[in-house]
């Protein structure tokens, strides 16, 4: 029954994709399969982050989730968003979470009995249970691609895949390739904004501040004399 | 997708290295359960009762932030690279002037010490340097804070403090 | 020597067809990110003593440059018309110009209230300008974005820069919690905006704005679920930014949270960006599906209308009051996009600029009247200002009573406009509601031009009476001077009877009988260290509030010039 919902949906994917006027080989069985297991892994992988108790492993299953996706890119036969995938998402996100754990406490415990508002749990389930719904009704009722040229060219059809990757960033997506830089200057001039501390002011709560000791950045007492 | 094959063959030698490390460790580890002493940091003395306060300082995370934002760039690079000559002078400019963009920022992270990874330096005076109205101040033994002893480990003296006794002070 | 001889290799392959870049068009969000760019190179540079001078002075220079910029290109598509440039990324016509123009303004005038603060509050540095010119960049863009993606990204740049300047005040941890808030609930919305924008490109096939308003001109959708789903998410991403009841919830906090220059910065810039992308995207490229999202911003318009009134009834911290003022703007902002035609936006173009200035300066005097560590915004705070202080005073009475769209003031048009947008679109109910909502807010503008107007010794009886009176509210006069009863009369001259007072405030809110909490909320008789303060006003603030006022008055009592402004935005627009 699983297997048959996914295949319907590996299919819909791909008429979806060949409604858009891209050449689609039929889904061979080594593609379904392939997609089976990464969506499992997928799957899987993000229902362990909501559930496991210990942070490090919800990181963990946070990489698995991420490399399922990566798995599902390269089905999609985009073999460098795959790699970004891996690259970016699973190694340093992942690792920079890591930091955040280890730098907050790794034995330190969620108290995941207390509820600061009542009901929302249920709401949320409900909430959620719905949207998947709608979403699952409207990809079989909705009419999905509808054969208006688009705009980034084929994704898959023959050629090397960064390379019109490369030639859609360099001219379709020119301006947005541009202004990302500034939100490359946002994320460092944001990172050590965010990591100053106050200076030195008395704090009895806290031993390491008021020390001064060589945590603080961009407040480094001016060389006098 | 023949390509992705050794990848999916590492995969298998990887979860069949960790199994056989489990399975092996399992084999030869000592059965018997250390007792709670053998297991504390310390086997004697005094047992600590706070946590520390923090494990790493802010500067670990903010080189990984730093990591991840100077990843993203190269990332950017490398479809770049690939239709280079397709590009030619045109797609030289643009990603000149988008590197040029995000290397300010790390003008702006050296520049604030972000990437220094010496402690931060809390340079003081030991001595003011010497005016005729220093040396009567301290002849004739008025309180100057800075005669009190060694420097202390406080950036919040006030520098205007030696400054008031004597006039030569101005940076 | 020419590139190909220099890439010997280069000639064998065919070169790509590389899109002309029209520099006019995009040069005030260049000249913005140039200057955020050159203040982070100088910064690093100079002595840190000279920083945050220097960064103020480049800031200066840099808004005065693209406003300079955006005023050329206003005069460029008057005489050469509207276009679209760089691959159709970017749409250059006389909407886009105005957007840049309310954003630099914006943006000049936060600088000029940001410098003061940053030398009282000494947390250092000229990032505060950098993160704000690539912000007002960030607006900028989405006020030109031709392509649901570049709107995504200005709606980033804009909003990532924003979540860092509302931690700004590293000694201030309501700050840090505020962009806390802010960060989580603000990506969530980005979250959802993002799966709009796939929707939208599975519904359409592309996410070029000309070429989804082309493709829904030619084809009937049938069954356009998904493009339906898309629109609802993008409306929500929108939402939030605008805080338009219900995704107002942040705002709030956030409002209160962040340092006091960065609010009116954030109130303006990131409602001037928001509205022109909502405009551009709904009116322009789904105007055709109106009659499925009209009733949805009907909902929204009236929700923030009724909600931000009434909330903001109950506020005591100004701060928080003007928040919730600010999501009732935001509903009257909405009726002129539920309007969908070429007056409603108009009218809600106008309505953006002249509340960029008004919103901007109310926040000046808010910035300047705080203590030392952005404390104190509380309306006791307010009370007697008059006598100390008149000309602060008269200018924030004057900025309350635009915003409360009182006449020969812009803020009268501005709602004068709306309301006459929506009666012509037929939305009658909506229009009613507009202007009852106009009324309530009246009342808590009001409330804080008499706390200042007041005198700063009157005792808790006299004070509970007199704003009652004035505002026409005599309801429950005795009720409210029973609650008030035991904080009133017990010396609440220092700050644990202030906080009795709150208290009670709150347990007599709690009913839900508004006026009478209301009673109970003015009548405390300021601490003796507020009586006697007057505040220093640091030459730049005065001169963006004295801005500020003037415009207020002088385009309330000559309203032609903007409003014509704003109907030729449009013409070149539709």
């Amino acid at each position: 029954m699983k297997l048959a919902a996914t295949t319907l949906m590996v299919h819909s994917t791909l008429a979806a994709v060949s409604a858009t006027g891209v050449t689609v080989t039929r889904a061979s069985t080594v593609d379904v399969v392939t997609f089976v297991i990464a969506a499992a892994a997928v799957l899987i992988g993000a229902v362990g982050v909501v559930l496991a108790r210990h942070p490090v492993h919800a990181a963990l299953m946070l990489v698995m989730t991420l490399f399922g996706i990566a798995v599902l890119f390269l089905l999609q036969r985009d073999d460098f968003l795959a790699a970004i995938q891996v690259i970016v998402y699973a190694g340093a996100v992942v690792v920079l979470f890591l930091f955040v754990i280890m730098f907050l406490g790794v034995d330190r415990e969620e108290n995941i009995r207390f509820e600061p508002l009542r009901g929302q749990r249920p709401l949320a389930v409900l909430l959620i249970a719905l949207g998947t719904a709608g979403v699952l009704v409207l990809g079989l009722v909705s009419h999905w691609a509808t054969g208006a040229p688009e705009v980034a060219g084929a994704a898959n059809g023959p050629g090397s895949n960064v390379a019109k990757l490369g030639k859609s960033v360099f001219t379709t997506y020119l301006f947005p390739f541009e202004v990302t830089s500034a939100l490359l200057v946002i994320a460092v001039v944001a990172a050590v904004v965010l990591a100053r501390r106050p200076p030195a002011t008395p704090d009895p709560d806290d031993p390491d501040a008021a020390s001064g000791d060589g945590n603080v950045i961009g407040e480094e007492q001016e060389v006098v004399g | 997708m023949d390509q992705y094959l050794p990848i999916l063959v590492l995969i298998v030698l990887g979860l069949l290295f960790a199994a056989l490390s489990f399975v092996g460790s399992s084999m030869l580890a000592p059965k018997k359960r250390p007792t709670a002493a053998k297991v504390a940091p310390y086997e004697c003395g005094i047992v600590p009762d706070i946590e520390p306060p923090s494990r790493f300082p802010v500067r670990f995370y903010l080189v990984a932030m730093i990591f991840i934002i100077f990843d993203i760039e190269i990332v950017f690079l490398y479809p770049w690279a690939v239709v280079f000559h397709q590009l030619g002078t045109f797609g030289l400019v643009e990603i000149l002037v988008f590197a040029g963009i995000v290397f300010v920022s790390f003008l702006y992270l050296v520049s604030n010490g972000a990437l220094s990874w010496a402690p931060a330096k809390h340079l003081e005076r030991a001595m003011p340097s010497r005016t005729s109205d220093s040396t009567i101040a301290r002849i004739s033994g008025n309180p100057d804070p800075l005669a009190s002893g060694p420097p202390v480990a406080s950036p919040d003296v006030e520098p205007a403090a030696a400054a008031a006794s004597g006039p030569g002070q101005a940076a | 020597m020419s590139p190909s001889l220099l890439l010997g290799v280069a000639a064998a392959t065919p070169r790509f067809r590389t899109p002309h870049i029209d520099y006019l068009s995009i040069l005030p969000i260049l000249i913005m990110m140039g200057g955020a760019v050159a203040i982070v190179v100088v910064s690093s540079l100079v002595r840190r003593q000279l920083r945050t001078g220097v960064g103020t002075l480049l800031a200066i220079v840099t808004s005065l440059a693209a406003l300079g910029a955006s005023l050329t290109q206003w005069a460029d598509v008057a005489d050469h018309g509207a276009k679209v440039t760089i691959a159709g990324a970017v749409a250059y016509d006389g909407f886009s110009v105005f957007i840049q123009v309310t954003v630099s303004i914006a943006m000049l005038l936060t600088v000029l209230v940001g410098d003061g603060y940053l030398r009282r509050e000494d947390v250092g540095g000229p990032e505060l300008y950098v993160l704000a010119l690539l912000s007002a960049s960030g607006a900028m863009v989405m006020g030109s974005a031709n392509d649901l993606i570049v709107i995504f990204l200005g709606l980033e740049i804009m909003s990532i820069a924003l979540y860092v300047l509302a931690a700004f005040n590293h000694r201030r941890t309501e700050s840090g919690e505020a962009a806390l808030k802010y960060f989580i609930l603000g990506s969530f919305s980005s979250a959802i905006f993002v799966y709009g924008i796939a929707l939208v490109y599975g519904a359409t096939g592309s996410t070029n704005l000309p070429e989804i308003a082309d493709y829904l001109s030619k084809n009937v959708v049938a069954s356009n679920g998904v493009l339906l789903a898309g629109l609802a998410l993008l409306l929500v991403g929108f939402g939030f930014k605008i805080a338009a009841v219900p995704f107002h919830m942040w705002s709030p906090d956030v409002y209160q949270g962040a340092p006091s220059p960065v609010t009116g910065f954030m109130a303006a810039v990131a409602k001037a960006g928001a509205f022109a992308a909502l405009l551009r995207v709904f009116v322009s490229s789904f105007g055709a599906e109106r009659a499925d999202w009209q009733p949805i911003v009907w909902a929204l318009a009236i929700l923030s209308l009724v909600v931000g009134a009434v909330l903001a009834l109950s506020q005591r911290d100004v701060k928080r009051m003007l928040a919730y003022s600010s999501i009732n703007q935001a509903g009257f902002i909405l009726l002129g996009v539920q309007a969908a035609d070429g007056r409603g936006v108009a009218a809600s173009l106008y309505y953006v600029f002249v509340y960029t200035f008004m919103i901007i300066g109310t926040f000046a005097v808010v910035t300047v009247l705080a203590r030392t560590g952005d404390r104190g915004h509380d309306l006791s705070e307010y009370r007697g200002l008059a006598k100390r202080q008149p000309l602060l005073a008269g200018a924030l009475a004057i900025l309350l009573l635009a915003q409360a769209g009182v006449p020969f003031t812009t803020g009268f048009l501005a709602k004068f406009q709306v309301v006459a947008a929506a009666v012509d679109a037929h939305s009658y109910a909506l229009a009613a509601v507009a202007m009852a909502s106009g009324a309530i807010a009246a009342f808590f503008y009001l409330r804080v031009a008499i706390a200042m107007y007041s005198p700063a010794g009157a005792s808790g009886d006299d004070a509970s009476h007199e704003p009652a009176g004035a505002a026409g509210a005599g309801v429950g006069g005795e009720a409210g001077s029973a609650g008030s009863g035991s904080p009133a009369g017990s010396g609440m001259a220092d700050p644990v009877g202030a906080a009795g007072g709150r208290g009670g405030a709150v347990g007599v809110a709690a009913p839900g009988v508004a006026m009478l909490s209301l009673q109970v909320l003015t009548d405390e008789a300021p601490s003796p260290e507020v009586a006697g303060r007057t505040v220093p006003v640091p030459a730049l603030a005065a001169t963006a509030l004295g801005l500020a006022v003037a415009f207020t008055v002088v385009f309330g009592i000559v309203p032609a010039p903007i409003v014509d402004f704003a109907h030729r935005a449009t013409l070149l627009f539709l």
